[in-house]
């Protein structure tokens, strides 16, 4: 009975997985394929619109600032508001920034083909770029940006299957640099520490994925490139 | 023999479906169709996020367009967003529905980041931790087995608080428990209001300065 389950559960896996694995193969019948280029054309599509999205989300930002700028010459009281806001504006990321700090690179390594190496252990997975940035701010950083993409309170790291995703859906692809603003000595001696990012960096040795970071007087950071909406957050009181 | 057999295919496509994995250069022709799939997911939510951003904002525009062409100034519709923007950074008490989540032992700083960046990811607007707020940039690491929050040493049990919609906030954190319960208890609770009173104050900006 045991060896009987098993067996079909062996044939179901199999089953499952020849599926899957036949269906990423380029010989799939004429449906397959139709399937396959209209699931990419979605994407496309999807990333288009994206991207139309942002850029009317920047536009609208520019107007509500310029009626700002204009509300905060004719009164005061507004004027007084309108500094406040500006310093939360710089807190939250919505504001460029620039200054001395650190830069740190690193990419997909090269596929060892080893068929006892099934680890891919060369690849930059999501956690490692969390893992970097968490010890940036830990180190001190005063703001850290991703392949220009800026972090902010809302940003999280995370995996659509393959791709790295960062604020608002940008797939992050190999190479990936981050800058950090802050005291570059401060920064470096963080990175540095032979106790933080350990598993990076003895996979960064067997699978050459050139982790280095460079102090530098003058970087800038990109202002997050949307907004933030609150929705569940109420202010107390 | 059958078994072998079995296992042998098994074992062999196993393989070559990680190798196939793997061998993606993350480009899009490259993909697996789960990845696509999942991609086309997130896409989407990222563009309706994108969509009521844009409806906020043109709403504030008119308000504030209105106040100019009455000839005054909508003071209000600035500290609106200025108070929207404390929530985010933690400068302002905020309450709402949300999760507490209780760890029932200790874990490391990387798995307390994962759950974080997974309630992020579904939308997890204002997050405290034992009575500390924590926010994106909020310092979070293990001294062997002291778990450190901006500084301060947290124990078990640890209370996370997480403020957003829980029918989105609940999936994520039951996949991260899953991960963390072979090894400590994890209890979620859906509440219908949380209250998080705790602020942050802002770094200073030393080094970093305005503009690019």
């Amino acid at each position: 009975m045991t060896v009987l389950a098993s067996v079909s559960l062996a044939t179901f896996l199999v089953t499952g997985l020849a599926a899957t694995q036949f269906r990423s193969q380029p010989l799939a019948s004429s449906n397959r394929l139709a399937r396959d280029e209209a699931l990419r054309q979605s994407v496309n599509q999807l990333e288009d619109q994206n991207r139309a999205l942002k850029a009317r989300v920047q536009a609208l930002q520019a107007e509500v600032k310029a009626g700002e700028d204009e509300s905060a010459r004719r009164s005061s009281a507004v004027q007084q508001v309108k500094a406040l806001l500006d310093e939360q504006k710089a807190i939250a990321g919505l504001t460029a920034l620039h200054g001395p700090g650190l830069t740190i690179v690193l990419r997909d390594g090269v596929d060892p083909n080893d068929p006892a190496d099934r680890s891919l252990g060369w690849t930059i997975h999501y956690q490692d770029l969390q893992d970097i940035v968490s010890l940036l701010w830990a180190s001190g950083a005063e703001a850290v940006a991703v392949n220009g993409q800026r972090v902010v309170p809302s940003t999280s790291f995370h995996y659509a299957g393959v791709n790295i995703l960062i604020n608002n859906a940008n797939r992050l692809t190999s190479p990936y640099t981050v800058t950090a603003l802050g005291d570059p000595s401060t920064l470096a001696n963080g990175v540095g520490d032979p106790d933080q990012l350990a598993e990076l960096k003895s996979r960064n040795r067997i699978y050459r994925l050139g982790l280095s970071w460079l102090r530098s007087t003058r970087l800038s950071v990109p202002a997050y490139d949307t907004t933030f909406l609150v929705k569940s957050a109420q202010p107390l009181g | 023999m059958v078994v072998s057999l079995i296992g042998l295919a098994l074992g062999f496509l196993v393989v070559v479906q990680l190798r196939s994995q793997a061998a993606v250069a993350r480009t899009l022709a490259s993909q697996d169709n789960t990845s696509v799939a999942l991609l086309i997911n997130d896409l989407n939510r990222a563009n309706n996020q994108l969509i009521q951003q844009a409806a906020a904002l043109s709403l504030q525009e008119t308000q504030l367009r209105q106040a100019l062409t009455a000839g005054g100034a909508d003071a209000q519709t600035i500290s609106k967003e200025l108070q929207t923007l404390r929530a985010v950074t933690g400068a302002v008490p905020v309450h709402g529905p949300g999760l507490q989540i209780r760890i029932m032992g200790p874990i490391m700083d990387f798995e307390l980041q994962d759950l974080l960046n997974s309630l992020r990811a579904a939308g997890g607007e204002a997050f405290s931790l034992n009575g500390s707020r924590m926010i994106g940039s909020t310092p979070i690491a293990s001294r062997g087995n002291t778990l450190m929050i901006g500084g301060h040493a947290v124990s078990a049990p640890l209370v996370l608080l997480v403020i957003g919609d829980p029918e989105q906030l609940e999936p994520a954190a039951d996949l991260s428990a899953s991960s963390l319960q072979t090894r400590v208890q994890v209890d979620i609770q859906r509440k219908s209001e949380i209250t998080i009173t705790e602020v942050i104050s802002a770094r200073p900006l030393i080094y970093a300065q305005l503009g690019r």
